[in-house]
């Protein structure tokens, strides 16, 4: 998946666990930009008595990077804080939650958000109000209504900020592709053949928990100025990660447990499958532990994929070219590790300098798309990943075709990318440009999540 | 000083939690042939925020202190086998 339980260590704490990062310049604010930290995988919306929360003892984070050194130079904090009304009750609500702070809803959780930049931190809100989950129809009615109006404002026109559960806006045909590496519309050419069928959404109809800030662009900027000189001014690329953190020693028992220490890094997380798929399983949770600068010691792996070596050999005689290549995967250092200079693609760049680092690239100068395409940039739209990365984009064809070797070419013009580099897909064919999940015009984007009397597992 | 032993997350090296500050175990500078503590001690808050010893190795003395989010690592041998004496001082065990 994007990120979901992609490490051995953090598979087993959901909690802290980075499952998705988007960032877009907003499509309905075009003078504001996205940021969205999706935690807590694969969540079944029916999930009682303890429905899912943040933890109250994680610190979660958004970092961009402003200036091609991939340190942050402006960074979002969220810690949360639950309380309990009732403590005489099992119950996660005593009756219907028909608003926001409603006292039947038993175990409300609230968080602040703080912002740091040029070494000063400043609390944009506090106290602020999550959403419930969305039990059903008795205990959460009109859950769309409940939920948006847990959108806050932030102090000093620093924008907007949800957090709560929103649907699962990622998609991938999970039990396939990692099925050795199947891909449904073309398995009767895998190495292990079955009879083609259609890909099917694995993470359909469950949940996740989102942190997402709709800001001014300006407070993103080295300059703290929006306004940009055409799609090649480098001050409008940010590079954006997020991460969430665990205090270093736990005391558990006796009570309420015990936490000292520094807040340890536990998760992180920048372009889609990058710890998933490009770092190897033993260094995938040390991977977690530090930030993007430390990423040049992975370069080998995204210059030599093992994704690149696996599909000709899943897929026998249908990856030719790309089994005979064996040069560096520049193309793909460029998009995930320093972003795309310019002059590769016309009109296009979100080059962030030669510091080796996965980041998710926004060019915050490239206008929302009118008609986007999923398939993002290689789909002709510059408005998508990877520049950024919107709620709807396809990013597991859009990375399966890079690796099979689509992008290479820009790189290495020398290189034809095979027949079917161009054509693979898991879940549905992106020619249809039509993704199997529906998202809200508006902020946050992510759509309501399931109601878990609807959608029993 | 009351000195318990509690779960204490940590990676294959004796964890040992101290409530407030590190205090002299009678008996342990026999076993350890330690010198005597220091008579003058620094002052105290009042309060205090708990506070998390975590010997990580014995033979070099090397002791992490944390508290609130600060982290310090002391290497202080005498410290390490006061700590650890204590931790296995049978008046010590908490059942």
């Amino acid at each position: 998946m994007s990120s979901h339980r992609e490490a051995p260590a953090i598979a087993k704490d959901p909690v802290a666990d980075s499952t998705d990062l988007y960032a877009f310049v907003s499509p309905d604010a075009p003078d504001t930009a996205t940021l969205i930290a999706n935690y807590i995988p694969l969540e079944g919306p029916d999930a009682g008595p303890n429905f899912f929360e943040f933890g109250d003892d994680v610190l979660y984070a958004i970092y961009i990077d402003n200036d091609g050194d991939a340190q942050p130079d402006v960074t979002y904090r969220f810690q949360f804080t639950t309380q309990i009304k009732n403590p005489n009750t099992f119950l996660y609500n005593t009756g219907p939650i028909s608003a926001i702070n409603s006292p039947n809803w038993n175990r409300p959780q609230f968080y602040s958000v703080t912002r740091v930049a040029n070494g000063a931190e400043t609390v944009l809100g506090d106290h602020l109000a999550c959403p419930p989950c969305n039990v059903g129809p008795r205990s959460t009615p009109s859950y769309a209504a409940l939920a948006l109006s847990a959108i806050h404002d932030l102090a000093g026109s620093h924008g907007k900020v949800f957090a709560g559960q929103r649907q699962e806006g990622f998609y991938v045909d999970l039990g396939s592709i990692f099925d050795l590496g199947a891909l449904r519309p073309f398995q009767n050419l895998h190495l292990i053949p079955l009879p083609v069928m259609a890909g099917v959404n694995g993470t359909k109809h469950l949940n996740v928990h989102s942190i997402a800030l709709q800001v001014p662009i300006a407070d993103l900027t080295r300059d703290g100025s929006s306004a940009f000189s055409g799609t090649v001014d480098t001050k409008a690329v940010i590079g954006v990660w997020t991460a969430a953190y665990r205090r270093k020693a736990i005391i558990r028992g006796e009570g309420d447990d015990v936490e000292s220490g520094p807040w340890i890094q536990v998760s992180r997380l920048g372009n889609p499958l990058f710890n998933e798929v490009i770092v190897p399983m033993s260094r995938k949770d040390r991977w977690n532990e530090l930030p993007p600068i430390s990423d040049s010691q992975f370069l080998q792996y995204v210059q030599h994929p093992e994704l690149a070596k696996l599909l000709p050999v899943l897929y026998p005689g249908v990856f030719p070219n790309l089994a005979a290549a064996t040069g560096s995967r520049d193309d793909l250092v460029a998009i995930l590790l320093t972003g795309i200079p310019s002059g590769i693609i016309s009109g296009f760049q979100n080059f962030t300098g030669k510091t080796l680092a996965d980041m998710l690239r926004l060019n915050m100068a490239i206008a929302p798309s009118s008609s986007p395409s999923i398939l993002g940039v290689i789909g002709g739209d510059a408005a998508g990943f990877p520049n950024g990365r919107r709620v709807a984009d396809d990013v597991v064809t859009i990375e399966l075709r890079a690796v099979a070797g689509v992008t290479y070419p820009l790189v290495n013009p020398g290189f034809t990318p095979d027949g079917a580099a161009g054509l693979i897909y898991d879940v549905e064919d992106p020619a249809t440009n039509t993704p199997p999940v529906s998202y809200l015009n508006s902020f946050p984007y992510l759509n309501h999540p399931e109601s878990g009397f609807d959608i029993p597992s | 000083m009351n000195v318990s032993r509690r779960a204490f997350l940590s990676r294959g090296s004796l964890g040992v939690a101290l409530a407030g500050a590190a205090a002299a175990v009678p008996g342990l500078g026999a076993v350890f042939k330690l010198p005597a503590p220091p008579s003058a001690a620094p002052p105290l808050p009042a309060t205090a925020e708990p506070l998390v010893a975590h010997v990580r190795d014995l033979a070099s003395g090397e002791v992490s202190l944390m508290v609130g989010t600060d982290h310090v690592v002391l290497r202080d041998t005498s410290l390490a086998a006061r700590l650890y004496g204590a931790a296995l001082a049978p008046q010590s065990k908490e059942r």
